[in-house]
């Protein structure tokens, strides 16, 4: 639990540092930015950033990176609402209602339930973190193979979700794009399908890759109209209707609730990572939700889950950092490496030491997320107003960016002809109505998937029973098939009282008809 | 308004050709005196924080002290460090691109098991000041005490522990070699594998494996969380000096780990005499200036001075030994 004095200390450092705080609006700014870029993922901004810090001193420094990192949770899905094209992995489940509510001209609305559940679960996830660093740590270095196993598997099911026209071409397209996921070097040291080119070796790059499939079909769709949005009126900018989509989110708590829990743990699990936690907490949402089938078709809560699920994975991955000094994902192992360049070293012996400044970190990060709220009201009204510019100048414009993103950070053509290839795929999967989308989810859970697996097997020596030794994992999984079990039941009730309801209806009609046409023919 | 005659023309063009052929034709020797006359690049073929990331930023103005030019960090992370070598040797052997690697075993391994388009020897070590060693490990909470008893158990039952471990490493190397002198049946081993070390880590200390073979450096942050059971080193080692020494258990052959520090290609060295003496005077230099060694100790980062020849020998050495194990490693 809390300690008090500490906690004290901690507030002593943030007023006696009060000139670090003039990072957090650069900090945030920068990410949002940066974030928004399709191509260029929130480990890449602060990657770039990374050599700036090193000029600063270190509260500073670590305030202007924990900005940028917050700020880049949320930059994402601006792109991710206004075009369907998402600016970093993490923001992908953002598309599926985010894009849909602006195609009905509720685009402020959907982004201000977007930054809204991104600012409260950011607060949550750190308030949490505050209370329950050190046990969380512990618990999340014992989550072993099977545990994400299981997660995978929860990962997965969010293709049930999707909804396509043909069920078969779902699961293949799924099956490609797993496939697609497991190219290169596998943890066994195994190579596959990397045509011999060294640039595979370590898989086909997911951001080039995902960008490529879904902003192929979305801009080649877009080409045929003059805006993104064809209803004149609808392509208004209102500050309005963006604090109307603030204040909705409230209306929520349950999924707000549900996708920190979800986002918190996952974000806390070394080398997961936030782009699966936006995944299962919007499946999840969509499962439990009563009005399960207009998700897909602009729900809001689909976008609330989605974003609330990655800003809280912010303050779980910070967790494991802090107090094991393991990265979460990629974001956090570039925190680690700025606390080394400044001398520290975060871990077991840094938190028992230096708790004051542990809670001043976690603190400045609540402050930001408050900051965020303003800043980000600020970008979502100027980002939307590329709903007024015509498509002919936004795409060329897009796709050179996303181009410049995916060749910037490493200085190599394979993004480029990454994004190029899977541009052409994504092309061909649209045209004959395979879903891209489940492509993408693939090719983001299946070396997860391959991993965990192939680590389970290793570890139990094929001896399937291994599961009953692990409580954690048959937990996972029992609560995964009682959540599928009372999502079937109910779709059976209603299935039943649908298929009552339309016999009802039938017989009615059978009726009205017999009467209509006896005498006719008669 | 100045008016060129034919002449003059034909004069400045000639000039400039003389000029130009002067500079293709000019001399190593020359070259070297105007050595370092523009910013230096280091390739680090690792992504922003790692080892040598972290190495390279803290050692930066040191070296740049020494060298009168700055220096930027090109980091080319990707195919165990093939794709960054291969760019270093892509680049002109002028003196401006270094390397800041992880050498050995990074270097043989690719060209061992990934037919990397270049040789061991096309690399030459200016200094290899960071020496990690292969640590077998367990979680502190768990009940294994000693490597004796590791082994005593694994004779009984080689399925009894769980073992993590990177494949196609020199911790997995020196894992095969330990339990081939015990006498341990090695098909039925339960073995892990981890792509990389931190993951490694983490098992182990999490007891998600019984025992972990991995670089020791990095388990010093979670020092408190595992039990350290012996380490592949021939002396003590003095940043984990409590890790029982292998050879007081088990007399076996083994293999350094990694070897990481600073560079360049073997070209250079040959075709520049002049100029590789100059970076490694500048390396020495900046190795052994106090403030650098204070700075990047704190950053647990290591500034040893070997030189160029007890490097070079270091990392043939390991390349040698790698190349003859190679096929525990397939």
């Amino acid at each position: 639990m809390i300690d008090v004095s500490a906690f004290n200390d901690a507030l002593g450092i943030m007023f006696t540092s009060v000139g670090s705080w003039g990072w957090i609006v650069p900090g945030l700014i920068v990410g949002l930015v940066f974030s928004a870029i399709p191509g260029i993922s929130i480990t890449m901004a602060m990657a770039i950033v990374l050599p700036m810090s090193l000029y600063m001193d270190f509260f500073s420094a670590i305030v202007f990176l924990t900005s940028v990192y917050t700020g880049a949770g949320f930059g994402g899905s601006v792109p991710a609402i206004l075009m369907n094209i998402p600016g970093s992995p993490s923001s992908f489940a953002t598309t599926f209602d985010g894009y849909a509510m602006s195609q009905k001209g509720e685009h402020n609305e959907a982004l201000g339930y977007a930054l809204f559940a991104s600012t409260l679960c950011g607060i949550a996830g750190y308030v949490l973190l505050l209370l329950v660093i050190e046990p969380l740590a512990d618990i999340v270095l014992r989550i072993g193979p099977v545990e994400m196993f299981a997660v995978a598997i929860w990962g997965m099911m969010l293709l049930g979700s999707l909804g396509s026209t043909y069920i078969s071409r779902g699961l293949l397209a799924a099956a490609l794009g797993i496939l697609l996921g497991t190219v290169g070097m596998n943890t066994a040291g195994f190579t596959r399908g990397t045509l011999g080119l060294p640039v595979l070796l370590d898989g086909i790059a997911p951001i080039p890759a995902m960008i490529g499939l879904l902003a192929a079909s979305q801009l080649l769709s877009l080409a045929s109209r003059d805006y993104i949005i064809e209803a004149e009126g609808s392509r208004e900018v209102s500050l309005r209707k963006i604090l109307k989509g603030c204040w909705g989110t409230l209306k929520y708590p349950g999924v707000l609730l549900r996708g920190s829990i979800i986002g918190i743990i996952i974000g806390a699990v070394p080398g997961v990572g936030s782009s699966i936690g936006n995944l299962i907490a919007y499946a999840e949402t969509k499962r439990t939700a009563k009005d399960s089938a207009t998700f897909g078709k602009g729900n809001p809560k689909g976008v609330i889950a989605a974003e609330s699920a990655v800003a809280s994975g912010e303050g779980g991955s910070m967790a494991t950092m802090l107090a094991l000094g393991i990265p979460g994902g990629g974001a956090t192992a570039i925190l680690i490496a700025a606390f080394m360049m400044h001398n520290i070293v975060p871990g077991p012996s840094f938190i028992e030491t230096q708790k004051p400044m542990v809670y001043a970190i976690i603190l400045n990060n609540i402050v930001q997320a408050i900051v965020l709220l303003a800043v980000g009201i600020g970008f979502i009204y100027v980002a939307s107003n590329i709903m007024k510019v015509r498509t002919r100048y936004v795409l060329p414009a897009i796709l050179v960016i996303a181009t410049l993103g995916t060749f910037a950070v490493t200085g190599e053509a394979a993004g480029p002809i990454t994004l190029f290839v899977f541009a052409l795929l994504g092309y061909a999967l649209n045209r004959y109505q395979y879903p891209v989308s489940a492509v993408v989810v693939g090719i983001l859970l299946g070396r997860m998937l391959e991993t965990e697996f192939l680590r389970s097997y290793q570890l139990s020596g094929g001896n399937p029973l291994y599961v009953l030794e692990r409580p954690g994992a048959m937990a996972i999984f029992a609560v995964m098939f009682i959540s599928l079990a009372m999502t079937a039941w109910g779709k059976r009730k209603q299935n039943r009282a649908e298929a009552a309801e339309a016999l009802a209806m039938r017989q009615i009609q059978e009726e009205t008809r017999a009467a209509h046409t006896t005498p006719s023919k008669g | 308004m100045t008016h060129f005659t034919r002449r003059d023309v034909f004069k400045i063009s000639a000039g400039g050709v003389a000029v130009a052929s002067g500079m293709v034709a000019m001399p190593s020797i020359l070259r070297a005196a105007t050595y370092p006359s523009r910013p230096i690049n280091v390739i680090v073929p690792f992504a922003t924080g790692g080892y040598n990331d972290r190495l390279s930023r803290a050692f930066m103005p040191y070296l740049e002290q020494e060298l009168g030019q700055p220096l930027v960090i090109v980091n080319k992370p990707g195919a165990g460090t093939q794709l960054g070598n291969s760019y270093a040797l892509n680049q002109p052997a002028d003196g401006y691109s270094i390397l800041c690697t992880s050498a050995a075993p990074y270097i043989p391994l690719t060209v061992l098991l990934q037919n990397a388009p270049y040789k061991v020897e096309d690399f030459s070590m200016i200094n290899l000041p960071s020496r990690d060693y292969t640590l077998a490990a367990t979680s502190s909470g768990g009940p294994v005490q000693t490597f004796a008893e590791v082994l005593e158990k694994l004779k009984k039952d080689p399925s009894s522990l769980s073992i993590g471990v990177q494949p196609a490493s020199a911790d997995y190397a020196n894992m095969v070699l330990a339990f081939q002198a015990a006498g341990i049946d090695a098909s039925k081993l339960r073995i892990v594998t981890y792509d990389g070390g931190g993951p490694a880590r983490n098992a182990t200390a999490g007891a998600q494996v019984d025992v972990g073979f991995v670089g020791g450096e990095g388990f010093l942050p979670l020092k408190s969380k595992v039990r350290p059971l012996a380490i592949f080193a021939a002396e003590k080692v003095d940043w984990y000096p409590d890790a029982p020494l292998i050879g007081a258990t088990l007399k076996t052959d083994f293999v350094e780990g990694s070897q990481r520090g600073w560079a360049v290609s073997t070209k250079l060295k040959n075709e520049q005499p002049e100029i590789f003496k100059i970076l490694v005077a500048a390396v020495e230099k900046a190795s052994k200036n106090p403030k650098a060694i204070e700075t990047l100790k704190l950053q647990e980062l290591a500034t040893t001075w070997y030189g160029p020849d007890a490097s070079n020998k270091a990392y043939l050495d390991n390349a040698a030994k790698m190349a003859k194990y190679v096929d525990l490693l397939k």
